[in-house]
C-alpha cells in the first residue's frame, strides 16, 4: 500500500444502524472515497475531502457531521458566536436582523461577530500574495476548504495555484479575540464558536492545512443553531438591541457565488457547484483554459447557502440573502475598521498569522511509489477492468468496474467480489455476504433458517 | 501499456478525451506533474489540429517504463509548408475556426515546446502523422 498514515481528519460520520448500504453515497463520491462492506458505507479517510456531496444525497439520513458540545460555551465568560452571513439569508425577512442575534444572545453568547467583517482585508491578503507571485497565472482561491482538499487529491498539480491564506473565520476570530483584549478580557475567558454551513469548514477549523493554532474554540453546525433561534423567534420582536453593523452589502453576500470576486478588481472567474468545480479544474490542468486573475471556487451549488448543513433551500436562501444584503450600506453603519488594522506591527503580525505555508499534494490516483512497479500495476488493471462486465452495478462494493480494478491492483478486493464473473462459483454466496452483510438474501441464509 | 481513440472532424466540444485519459494513467504512475503536463498539452494541441484541418484520424499512445509515445494520424489536407507551419502564429484554420478560439498558429509551435522528440510525416493531400515522444523519468 502506497499510503498507510491518514493524511486527513473529517468530521463527516457514517450511522451504521441507519446506513443500509445502498451505494448511493458511494456514486456521488468525487474521489471515489467510499466502498461498502459487511452492508455499511465505509469512507477512506485519505480520499475524502469533506465536500458533503454523500450526505446531501443519502436517503436514509445515515450520514452526520459531528460537532462540539454546545454546553462548551459555558466554559467561557465571553463567549462569542462567529456566525456567517449565510446564516441570517435562512431566515424570512419579517425576522430582523437584531431580532435573529436577540435569540443568539438569549441562547447564551455575548457577542455575536459576523465572519464577513473581515473579508475586506481577505482579499487585500490575495492582492498582495497575487502581487509577490508574477511567475503563476491563475490563483485559485483557498475560501472553500473542499476545493483545496480536492486539488491535493484530485489535481495536485495545482496545489501552487492556490492562494495561501487561511479562512476568514480564522481572521475574524484573530480580531474579535483582539479586541475583547483591548476591552480587557484575558485570553482564556474568551470562547470564540463558529457557525458552519458545511462539513469542509469544521474539518479545516479542526485539522487546518496551515497546522497553525487556531482561535477558535469551537464549531456549532448552523442547522442546530437555526433549529434553536427559530423555536424563540417572534416577527413582532422589535425591542432587541440594535445590531452595529458595520458589514457592506458586498460583504454581506460573501458567501454567494461571485461573492469574493466582486470585492476583488482584477480579473475573475467565479465557478460553483462539484461538477462545474471538476470541470474547471480539469481544464485548467490541461492548460485548456487560459484563466488569468483570481478563480473563486466554491464546492456547492450557489455557494455557501447550498451548504449541507444550510437549512432552506439554496435558491431560496440565496434570494432572502440578496434581499437582506441591500438592507446593509446604511449611510449611519460605522464603517471605521479596526483601529490596530492602522498599526504596520499589527499587521505584519495578520499577515504571518493568516499566511499557509506548505499546501502539500497527496494524488489518491499513484499506484506506487516506484514508477516500475506503478507501471505492472496499471497494466494489471487495464487487464482486469477488461475483464469487467464494465456495468458499474456497485454490486462488488465500490463504485464502478474500473474502481474495482484499482482495488484489486490495491490488494484492497478480489476478482472474485465481481458477482457478474462470480455468479456459478461455489464462493459466491460467502462473497457476497461478506460485501453485504446478513440483509442480503441468499441461497444459504434462506435454508439455514428453514433448517431452524 | 497502449490506448487507441478516434478522431472526429470538427468535434471540438469531445476533443481531449484521448489527453484526459492519458493524463489518468499518467497520474497512476506517479510521473511528474510537469512531465504530465506536456504530454497533456502536446496531445491536446496535436488532437486540436485533426480535428480542425483533418477529415478524421486516430490517436494511438504507448507508455513503456521510461517514455509515452503519442502519434496522431490523420487522412487530410496534409500541411504544404511544414517549415512555416512550426513558425508561431502562421495558421491556414477557417475564419469559423478562429472564431471558435483556435487557429491561432500556436499548435505545431506549441507541440515542439512540449515534446522531447517530434516527427512530423505530412503528404498533401493524404494526410499528417505526428509523433511526439515524452521522456518520463
Amino acid at each position: 500500500m502506497a499510503y498507510t498514515e491518514p493524511a486527513f481528519k473529517h468530521s463527516l460520520k457514517i450511522n451504521d444502524y441507519l446506513c443500509q448500504g445502498c451505494t448511493t453515497c458511494m456514486r456521488s463520491c468525487p474521489t471515489g472515497a467510499i466502498r461498502i462492506r459487511n452492508g455499511k458505507a465505509h469512507v477512506n479517510d485519505n480520499k475524502c475531502v469533506d465536500c458533503g456531496e454523500c450526505m446531501k444525497v443519502c436517503p436514509h439520513k445515515a450520514i452526520y457531521i459531528k460537532q462540539d458540545d454546545f454546553a462548551l460555551i459555558e466554559n467561557y465568560r465571553y463567549r462569542v458566536c462567529l456566525v456567517p452571513t449565510t446564516f441570517i439569508g435562512q431566515f424570512e425577512q419579517k425576522y430582523k436582523t437584531k431580532a435573529i442575534y436577540a435569540c443568539l444572545k438569549r441562547i447564551g453568547f455575548t457577542h455575536i461577530y459576523e465572519v464577513e467583517h473581515e473579508v475586506e482585508y481577505i482579499v487585500e491578503l490575495y492582492n498582495k500574495y497575487i502581487d509577490q507571485h508574477p511567475e503563476i497565472n491563475t490563483f485559485i482561491s483557498p475560501y472553500c476548504p473542499a476545493v483545496i482538499r480536492l486539488i491535493q487529491v484530485r489535481f495536485p498539480s495545482l496545489v501552487d495555484n492556490i492562494i495561501k491564506v487561511r479562512a476568514p473565520s480564522e481572521l475574524a476570530a484573530l480580531i474579535m479575540s483582539n479586541r475583547l483584549i483591548d476591552e480587557g478580557a484575558s485570553p482564556e475567558s474568551i470562547g470564540i464558536f463558529y457557525v458552519t454551513p458545511c462539513a469542509a469548514k469544521i474539518a479545516a477549523v479542526k485539522y487546518p492545512v496551515s497546522h497553525k493554532d487556531t482561535r477558535i474554540a469551537g464549531v456549532i453546525n448552523m442547522d442546530f443553531l437555526y433549529n434553536k433561534v427559530k423555536l424563540m423567534l417572534r416577527d413582532s420582536d422589535n425591542d432587541a438591541e440594535p445590531v452595529n453593523h458595520s458589514l457592506s452589502t458586498k460583504d454581506v453576500l460573501w458567501p454567494l457565488p461571485g461573492g469574493e470576486a466582486s470585492l476583488f478588481n482584477g480579473s475573475h472567474y467565479a465557478v460553483d457547484g462539484l461538477q462545474n468545480v471538476l470541470n474547471f479544474l480539469e481544464r485548467l490542468e490541461d492548460e485548456a483554459v487560459d484563466a488569468q486573475g483570481l478563480v473563486e471556487m466554491r464546492i456547492c451549488d450557489q455557494g455557501c447557502v447550498g451548504g449541507v448543513l444550510a437549512i432552506n433551500n439554496r435558491f431560496v436562501a440565496r434570494k432572502r440573502l440578496e434581499d437582506r444584503a441591500r438592507l446593509f450600506d446604511d449611510p449611519s453603519r460605522n464603517t471605521s475598521r479596526y483601529t490596530r488594522y492602522n498599526n504596520p506591527e499589527f499587521c505584519k503580525w495578520i499577515d504571518e498569522q493568516m499566511e499557509i505555508p506548505e499546501i502539500k499534494p497527496r494524488s489518491i490516483y499513484k499506484l506506487d511509489d516506484d514508477f516500475q512497479e506503478a507501471f505492472k500495476m496499471a497494466e494489471r488493471m487495464k487487464k482486469i477492468e477488461k475483464a469487467l462486465p464494465g456495468v458499474n452495478c456497485s454490486a462488488c462494493g465500490a463504485p464502478s468496474c474500473a474502481a474495482l480494478a484499482e482495488d484489486i491492483v490495491r490488494g484492497d478486493a478480489n476478482i472474485n467480489s465481481c458477482i457478474f464473473l462470480n455468479r456459478h462459483s461455489p464462493d459466491s454466496e460467502e462473497i457476497i455476504r461478506s460485501i453485504w452483510g446478513d440483509h442480503v438474501k441468499t441461497r444459504k441464509t434462506d435454508n439455514e433458517k428453514n433448517n431452524q | 501499456m497502449h490506448y487507441t481513440f478516434d478522431i472526429e472532424r470538427g468535434n471540438f466540444a469531445d476533443a481531449g478525451q484521448a489527453s484526459s485519459s492519458v493524463k489518468r494513467t499518467l497520474k497512476q504512475l506517479g510521473v511528474a506533474p510537469a512531465n504530465i503536463r506536456r504530454a497533456v498539452v502536446a496531445l491536446f494541441e496535436a488532437e486540436i489540429n485533426a480535428v480542425a484541418h483533418a477529415y478524421g484520424g486516430t490517436i494511438d499512445v504507448d507508455i513503456d517504463g521510461s517514455k509515452i509515445v503519442m502519434v496522431v494520424a490523420d487522412q487530410g489536407p496534409g500541411i504544404p509548408d511544414l517549415d512555416a507551419a512550426m513558425q508561431e502564429g502562421w495558421s491556414t484554420a477557417s475564419a469559423k475556426v478562429r472564431e471558435m478560439g483556435y487557429g491561432a498558429g500556436m499548435g505545431l509551435p506549441n507541440i515542439k515546446k512540449n515534446t522531447d522528440d517530434l516527427k512530423i510525416d505530412t503528404k498533401v493531400g493524404v494526410g499528417t502523422t505526428v509523433t511526439m515522444t515524452i521522456y518520463l523519468a
